[in-house]
Formats: structure tokens, C-alpha cells, sequence
């Protein structure tokens, strides 16, 4: 009987339905702790990209601030996050500020992060090629030349690059508001 | 067959006389692979065990119900399904390690290993042997992994699972061969020729 | 990415066997001479390609959409087991000479660690069905290439002098590190790590 045809197919038509309804038990349980992990992990990557000496972060305002910590867990710069009000919706910043004061990089939400500017115009103004413009500037150069700072805006594109300078702009004066290391 | 074995020499030989990796030459490649420290080297073991053990208990239970004609199909689901549920659970709730093992994980269900002891063990066997056997194997597959990746690690980085142990004159320049595939290649044919040269399994 | 750096990535930087360590049980085990490698790596591109291809179809075509992601390890190991026997059957009927050429090395393949790595790496590197075809195909002459070079070495080996407790797999694996430490001065090669 266990060698029979119908028994052949049966028994791998059963393990399979088993194993199917086993796993899909064990992919719902771990599914919510999964996503989790990737959430942490995707903030932990765009902290890392504006603090790239930090080997790790504490977390001071949830969502907000961050402190850059070396590998003896000494504080190293600040990451903060602001977003003012571009083009076609907020425009997420994350700077990463040294202990000097100035800026060590910034990052721009991309598209796929939900970031809703022009491609080809306002997009332009989550390049390097912009952002790079940043770095080693303090506070009050971290405006558009036509508001009074340092930094030039994206030509077509106005409205976005002055959205990522007032973001940066912000960040950088909470960052000098709270009470110094 | 003859005689019984005991159950001793069922969970024992696993350890050395009949090491997957050195005596059976079989499981190499995460061997090789995960062994850059000592512990990626026995959580891949444990990762293995998990399925060697699931699959051979299960195969053993089940084993008068299972055609001989399509044992091997019903066998690799049942391996797949454990490799499933430790890439989930690992991925849940030891990221960082699944990071390490990465597309290893998955590959474990074509570890010779755990389809090799289904097929000559646990479809013949009853379930505590089979379960004896599965132990056996996995200490001797964790013991292998362990001394390769404590190996790799003090050499190629001073550190021993993380802590630092050599000299800092040491770890300011260590020996980085070791961490990569080279190394690993190289540790391994010196490991086996201590195992021929000590006529384990011969 | 572009096709070139896919298929130098596969073929020299991150070469399956050397670099990845994946495939090896087929390769200490059949790399004792040049015309079995040779033979094993064509069984291997030839089910590499297909498997690449079927895995990929049925990944995005069925268990994405579905739902089923979590099926994936079972779904390749049996795709992957399926299409050997077919390709047997297939090649036994219809290719008598390339049937005996391959020999017993068909279905050696099924527990061949290179062909799933390959079609679980094309999920997680997010590669197009073109992209995957293109790694696929470097990854499995980077194959060839390993095997057969590994090959020529331990033919000159058997003739060598070499003491008992270093005879087979010891001087097979030193051989492979200076191989592999041959293949690593190719990391970072075009730019590619």
C-alpha cells in the first residue's frame, strides 16, 4: 500500500500542503519583527551616510536627533532631520553636523522614499553635485545666495534647493540649541 | 543488519570518526564560507543543526509512510521547510548574524549533509537514533566551524569572539590572509592533514 | 548595473567558486582531471542558464504576486531538482552524444551549491531577467574557469612527491588558496568589488 501510484502522488501532494501551511504560519509570526529590522535598518543607513566616522548612534530625540558616537562611544557630531516644504510636497533632510559645528554631509529623502519633487528640475537638488555644496559649512552660510547665504540654487529648480537649504538651515539651529557636549 | 549499534557510538562517531567536514569531506562550502569568526562559525552550525536535526526527526517518523519511489522529492521539501523557517526566524530575531550567513542560510537545504544522513540514516532508523545520529553530526560539524572560525579570527583579526586577546601591536596589522578565501582554503588543508596524518577515519 | 560589470563581476571579482566558496563539493570531487571539469562545467551552464531563468519567471510571474515569497527555498530547491531529471530525459532521447558526454555529472548538478546560489543571488540583488541571464552566464564560466584551471594543477600533482598526511584534499585545498590568491588580485578589478 505505501508503494501504490495513488499513495505516491498523495503523500507528496500532503507534504507539500504540510509543509506550505507550516511555513506560512512561521512567515506571519516572524513577518512583524522582520519588517521592524528593516525599518532600524534603513534608519541606521541614512544616519551612516551623512556620519560616515560614527560607529554607532544614540538616539537623543526619537525621530529628531541623533548623537554620532566613535567606537569608544564618544560623541563625535549630531544627526538631525528636518523637512521643509518643497515643490510638490515636504522635502525630508538629514544632516550630519561635526563637533566644530559644521556640516559633514546631507542627505535628501530619494523618490522612492517618497520624495515628490520634479525629476529632471527639482530632483537635481538631491544630487551630490548640490549637496556637496554643504559640506564645512556653519549656520548662517547655509542659505541660498539669494537669501543671504552660501549656497547656490539649482537654476529651474528654486523652489526645491531652497526647500533643502531652509531644511539644513533649520536643522543646524536646533543643533545650536541644545546645551553644548 | 547484525548487531545494534549503541546509542553511544551513534552520537559519538559524528564528533570525529565520521566528521562531515574532515572525515566525509561533505559541507564544505559554508565551512569555508561563515568561518571569518568564531561565532559566525557556530551560529551557521547551529543554523544547520536546527535543520539537520528537524529533517532527520521528521524523516524518521515519518518513514514507513513514505514511497520509496518519491522519497527524495518528499525529503527535500521536508529539508526546505526547516532551511524556511530558520532563514524567517533568523532574519526576525538574530539580523545581524543572517547578515553575516547571508545567501548561506538558504543553502543549507543543499548541504550534503542533512539530505546525505536523511537518505542513509533517518529513512532506515528510528527516530531516537536518528536523532542521536543528527547531534552527533551537528557537534561535529559546530566543532569544525568553531575551530576554523576561532582560527581565522585570532589570526586574521587578534579577536576572539569580538574581544580582542592578541597584542594591539598585533591587531594593528594582523595576518588578514586568514579572513579571506585564500586563508580559508589553506586552514582547511591543514586541518585535514592533521586528520590524515592522525589516521582519524581510516 | 551595467552587463559587463555583471558579467566580470561573476566571471573574475566574485568568482562563484574561489572568491564565494559556493559549488564546492562537485569541485574537489570531480576536478581530479581536465575532461571531467571540462564535461561538469558545461552540464553546469547549461542547467545554470535554465534554472536561472525558470526560478526567475516563477519568483516574480507567481510567488510575488501571490503572496508566496516564503515558499522560495523550496520552490528553486525543486525547480532546480525537476528540471535535471528533464534535462536528462530530454537530452538521453533527443541528444544521445551530449547525454554520454555528460555523463554522470547531470545529476551530480541537483546538490550543486553554485545553481541555487545563483538563482537566490538574482533575487537579492534585484537583477531583470536580462541581468540574471548575464550573471548567470558569468558566474557559471567563472566556474569553468576555476575548475579547469584547478584541474591542470592537480593533474601535475599527482605525479608530485608529496608526503602522506598532505596526499589528496590537503594539497587539493593549498592548491585552491593559491588559486583563490590568485583570483583575489582581481578584486576591485574595473572598478567592480
Amino acid at each position: 500500500m505505501k508503494e501504490s501510484r495513488v499513495w505516491m502522488v498523495a503523500s507528496l501532494v500532503l507534504t507539500c500542503a504540510v509543509a506550505a501551511f507550516a511555513l506560512s504560519q512561521v512567515y506571519a509570526v516572524t513577518r512583524p519583527k522582520i519588517d521592524y529590522q528593516r525599518k532600524v535598518k534603513a534608519v541606521q543607513e541614512a544616519l551612516a551616510a551623512v556620519m560616515p566616522a560614527a560607529a554607532s548612534f544614540h538616539e537623543q530625540e526619537p525621530g529628531e536627533m541623533w548623537f554620532a558616537l566613535d567606537a569608544q562611544g564618544n560623541r563625535i557630531g549630531t544627526v538631525l532631520k528636518a523637512a521643509k516644504q518643497g515643490y510638490a510636497g515636504p522635502v525630508p533632510v538629514t544632516v550630519g553636523i561635526g563637533l566644530d559645528g559644521r556640516i559633514v554631509a546631507v542627505r535628501v529623502a530619494s523618490a522612492s522614499e517618497g520624495l515628490k519633487e520634479t525629476p529632471g528640475l527639482g530632483l537635481k537638488a538631491t544630487e551630490p553635485s548640490f549637496l556637496s555644496g554643504f559640506v564645512g559649512k556653519t549656520a548662517p552660510e547655509v542659505r541660498l545666495t539669494r537669501d543671504g547665504g552660501a549656497i547656490d540654487a539649482i537654476t529651474g529648480a528654486t523652489i526645491t534647493s531652497r526647500a533643502v537649504a531652509d531644511g539644513v538651515s533649520e536643522a543646524m539651529e536646533r543643533h545650536l540649541e541644545e546645551p553644548a557636549p | 543488519m547484525s548487531q545494534p549499534e549503541s546509542r553511544i557510538r551513534i552520537l559519538t562517531s559524528g564528533i570525529i570518526k565520521e566528521n562531515p567536514t574532515l572525515v566525509l569531506m561533505i559541507g564544505l562550502c559554508p565551512t569555508l564560507a561563515t568561518t571569518m569568526s568564531a561565532r559566525d562559525g557556530l551560529g551557521m552550525a547551529a543554523a544547520a543543526g536546527f535543520v539537520l536535526i528537524g529533517s532527520n526527526l521528521v524523516v524518521s517518523a515519518a518513514r514507513r509512510l513514505v514511497p520509496d519511489a518519491v522519497r527524495i522529492p518528499i525529503f527535500i521539501i521536508i529539508i526546505s521547510t526547516f532551511v524556511t523557517i530558520i532563514d524567517y526566524v533568523m532574519q526576525a530575531y538574530q539580523p545581524s548574524l543572517y547578515k553575516v550567513l547571508g545567501v548561506f542560510v538558504p543553502l543549507i537545504v543543499v548541504n550534503c549533509i542533512i539530505l546525505g544522513r536523511a537518505e542513509a540514516f533517518a529513512y532506515r532508523r528510528g527516530v531516537l537514533d536518528s536523532l542521536l545520529d543528527a547531534v552527533g553530526k551537528t557537534l561535529g560539524f559546530a566543532l569544525v566551524l568553531f575551530v576554523m572560525g576561532a582560527l581565522r579570527e585570532l589570526i586574521g583579526s587578534g579577536t576572539f569572539f569580538g574581544r580582542p586577546v592578541l597584542p594591539s601591536t598585533y591587531r594593528a596589522a594582523p595576518m588578514l590572509f586568514m579572513l579571506f578565501p585564500p586563508g580559508a582554503f589553506f586552514l582547511i588543508g591543514i586541518l585535514k592533514a592533521l586528520v590524515n596524518k592522525s589516521g582519524i577515519g581510516k | 548595473m551595467n552587463p559587463a560589470k555583471i558579467f566580470l563581476g561573476a566571471f573574475l571579482v566574485n568568482n562563484i567558486l574561489l572568491m564565494r566558496f559556493i559549488g564546492l563539493c562537485p569541485f574537489f570531487g570531480v576536478s581530479s582531471s581536465v575532461s571531467t571539469s571540462v564535461g561538469m562545467s558545461a552540464a553546469v551552464l547549461f542547467v545554470m542558464l535554465l534554472a536561472a531563468w525558470v526560478s526567475w519567471l516563477l519568483y516574480h510571474l507567481l510567488l510575488v504576486p501571490f503572496g508566496l515569497v516564503f515558499l522560495r527555498t523550496a520552490v528553486f530547491i525543486l525547480v532546480i531538482a525537476a528540471l535535471v531529471q528533464f534535462v536528462e530525459m530530454f537530452l538521453k532521447r533527443y541528444a544521445r552524444a551530449l547525454y554520454s558526454a555528460l555523463g554522470i555529472y547531470l545529476p551530480l548538478i541537483t546538490t550543486n551549491c553554485a545553481i541555487l546560489g545563483v538563482t537566490f543571488l538574482n533575487i537579492d540583488y534585484k537583477f531583470s531577467l536580462l541581468q540574471a541571464t548575464i550573471f548567470a552566464l558569468g558566474t557559471a564560466a567563472g566556474f569553468a574557469l576555476a575548475i579547469v584551471l584547478f584541474a591542470a594543477i592537480r593533474e601535475r600533482l599527482d605525479d608530485a612527491p608529496i608526503t602522506p598526511a598532505l596526499r589528496g584534499y590537503p594539497i587539493a585545498f593549498i592548491g585552491a588558496s593559491l588559486v583563490s590568491l590568485a583570483f583575489l588580485g582581481f578584486s576591485a578589478l574595473f572598478g567592480i568589488n
